[in-house]
């Protein structure tokens, strides 16, 4: 804690923490059996040995999405760091949902269409977008005007 | 409405010197004074008003009071010192060319003070000052000789901590800027005193640093305080948060209150606003967010490692108290959920009452227990706890209308309620949970789902004094969680906390 941090700092560690939290708050879900995917599908793509499949794979996969995370952080800091909206924030969350069941499915081998899943799947990781859409939005959308009014 | 018009234009016809404010000025003749204070006062209906009618220098004057608010003693002393001016007087022979000023240099006392008109007496004497109107001036004189009933500091009951000072805040607003000023010795310290209420005139005093606490937001409280219009203050600081804050629906308390001076002074430091009211002896800390209401003093009165213990102990209590009932509701209609380590958990055997009744029952027991606990005098309150605890929770299972699983969890779940240093917290959590408990057996694990997400994303759009509410945990901010996430050493925490919009950022630690 030696010195404050700057912007980009900010921006990393919101991906980073957003990341790793939600996706863990994920596996239990999963563990719960509120819904069949876990954080392991971000090992999905890859052809990996039998662990991946196993808690090891969740676990690798929620780091996995920690260093995702960081990108989407940035990519929402380009786009959208104007609006200090909790609403923008979650729509952004619904997208992310939308690539991945929708547009990126294809990319996912194994994993169930989004006609194909129960509804508890379904609403269990709407929720789960939406909820880190708006933590990863709203905290850079925050830090955005706070250094603003800092600067003025 | 044509009443009241009449009764304004009575008074003006009968005031002729009322001045542009509406004050009436103190009269010359001391006779058309003593009229309207009597008539004003109901001097001889109301016991409690009093006059005292001297000759001092060849001068009526007159000294008003309420009674049990003064300091007699101080009075007697006062008038000692009066008489014997008369009598060095006619001893001299001199001619004293004020009088006014003569009585004031013998008034011994630090808070002596000229007033003009009678309204402001008024307010003095009521506030228990006494005031001296001599006859043939203008002005009289207000003498500070205040003495409340009350307690002297104690430790609050719902604050206590093992080590540490003792000492809370009391109903007096003048022993408890004292208690905050004996710890904050800073000429900076600034204690703005001002009058609410049309009819009580509360004293309420906002206190900031100077220089470390934002401007702005000592400029909004200062004028959302001086818009409140009401006749009188009577349940004090919660008033004052009701016209603070627009609350609405939303059932988390938006300020924290405290009754300890230490904790006070800690939040001051860090560029916290305090307000006190008169008569309450609990203070008002703001702008606050929810992890405010989730830290005791008690962490930091132990070494950092034993307070993070104490502090997670205490997270994971409110943790369990918030999603353990939901959650074990939900797993026994749904026993498909667990994971198979897990499976025992669940009722055995089916009892009569669906477990959604058993634990509202139950809820609502134990509230009612807690209502009981606080009504019931001391001695009767064995009796309490043995029907409580024996009659109802044991016989209650052996009758067969409650699983004794059920009685666990609530009785979990109610300890982590009680784990909660926020008492207005954790009536919040309560209320959650029943919300929580509601959507389980309404839609089963997708309800839970929903409003939990829907619970989140409510406290995430909470703003307390355009504070968002769940800072900094979201909005994130990496090195204020931390500090809230373990006990850090106080050397290590070098900056004042972000979301008051400290002016001087920096805490004075060496680098």
């Amino acid at each position: 804690m030696e010195k404050q941090w700057t912007y980009n700092q900010r921006i990393l560690c919101i991906g980073l923490f957003g990341g790793l939290f939600w996706s863990i708050v994920g596996y239990f879900l999963y563990l719960l059996h509120f819904t069949k995917v876990g954080p392991g599908i971000a090992l999905m793509p890859w052809a990996l040995p039998e662990w991946k499949n196993t808690y090891i794979g969740h676990l690798i996969g929620i780091l996995v999405i920690g260093i995702i995370s960081i990108g989407i952080a940035f990519l929402y800091r380009l786009l959208l760091q104007k609006w200090e909206s909790i609403w923008i924030a979650g729509a952004f969350g619904l997208l992310l949902w939308v690539m991945v069941f929708y547009v990126l499915h294809p990319v996912f081998p194994g994993l169930e269409t989004v006609a194909e899943m129960n509804k508890k799947t379904l609403t269990t990781t709407l929720c789960l977008f939406i909820v880190y859409g708006v933590f990863i939005g709203y905290s850079i959308s925050y830090e955005f005007n706070e250094m603003q009014q800092n600067d003025a | 409405m044509i009443r009241r018009k009449k009764w304004k234009f009575k008074n003006v016809s009968v005031d002729k010197q009322e001045d542009e404010e509406g004050k009436t000025k103190i009269s010359k003749h001391l006779e058309i004074n003593t009229e309207r204070l009597k008539n004003r006062l109901g001097i001889g209906k109301s016991f409690d008003v009093g006059v005292r009618e001297m000759r001092i220098l060849d001068r009526d004057i007159q000294i008003y009071f309420v009674n049990g608010l003064c300091d007699m003693e101080y009075i007697i002393e006062l008038l000692q010192e009066l008489l014997d001016l008369d009598r060095e007087d006619n001893e001299k022979e001199e001619d004293t060319t004020s009088v006014k000023e003569a009585i004031e240099n013998h008034l011994v006392h630090l808070q002596v003070e000229y007033k003009d008109t009678l309204e402001d007496c008024i307010a003095e004497m009521l506030a228990g000052l006494i005031f001296i109107v001599v006859d043939g001036e203008e002005q009289a004189l207000v003498v500070d000789v205040r003495n409340y009933p009350g307690r002297t500091p104690e430790e609050p009951d719902n604050e206590k901590v093992v080590r540490g000072a003792r000492d809370g805040y009391t109903e007096n607003i003048v022993q408890n800027t004292a208690l905050t000023r004996r710890r904050i010795r800073d000429e900076r310290l600034r204690n703005e005193m001002m009058r609410v209420g049309e009819r009580s005139k509360t004293d309420i005093c906002i206190s900031y640093i100077d220089g470390v606490a934002d401007p702005n937001m000592v400029d909004i409280v200062r004028k959302e305080l001086e818009a409140i219009d009401l006749d009188g203050l009577p349940m004090a600081d919660k008033v004052v948060e009701e016209y603070l804050l627009k609350q609405g629906l939303n059932p988390f308390p938006l300020v924290r209150y405290t009754e300890r001076p230490d904790v006070a002074a800690i939040h001051l430091f860090e560029g916290h606003l305090i307000i006190t009211v008169d008569a309450s002896p609990s203070v008002i800390i703001t702008p606050t967010t929810l992890f405010h209401h989730v830290q005791h003093a008690e962490e930091y009165r132990q070494a950092p490692l034993v307070g993070t213990f104490l502090r997670w102990t205490r997270f994971f209590g409110i943790f369990v108290a918030l999603f353990i009932l939901p959650l074990w509701l939900l797993v026994t209609l749904e026993p498909g959920l667990l994971p198979e380590q897990l499976q025992y958990i669940g009722p055995n055997k089916d009892s009569n009452v669906s477990e959604f009744f058993q634990i509202i029952s139950a809820e609502i027991g134990i509230e009612m227990m807690r209502m009981a606990a606080i009504h019931t005098p001391t001695p009767l309150a064995t009796a309490l706890g043995l029907v409580a605890a024996l009659l109802i929770g044991q016989i209650a299972i052996d009758v067969g209308l409650f699983t004794a699983e059920v009685i666990l969890y609530v009785a979990v779940a109610a300890m982590g309620i009680f784990a909660t240093p926020s008492y207005e917290f954790g009536v919040a959590i309560k209320l959650a949970r029943l919300f929580l408990l509601v959507a389980v057996v309404s839609f089963g694990s997708v309800g839970f789902v929903i409003a939990s997400a829907l619970l989140f994303l409510i406290l995430v759009h909470v703003r307390a004094l355009n504070k968002p509410y769940l800072w900094p945990f979201l909005p994130f901010d990496g090195q204020a969680l931390w500090q809230i996430f373990v006990r850090t050493s106080v050397p290590s925490q070098r900056y004042r906390p972000r979301i008051v919009n400290p002016q001087d950022p920096v805490k004075q630690s060496t680098e």
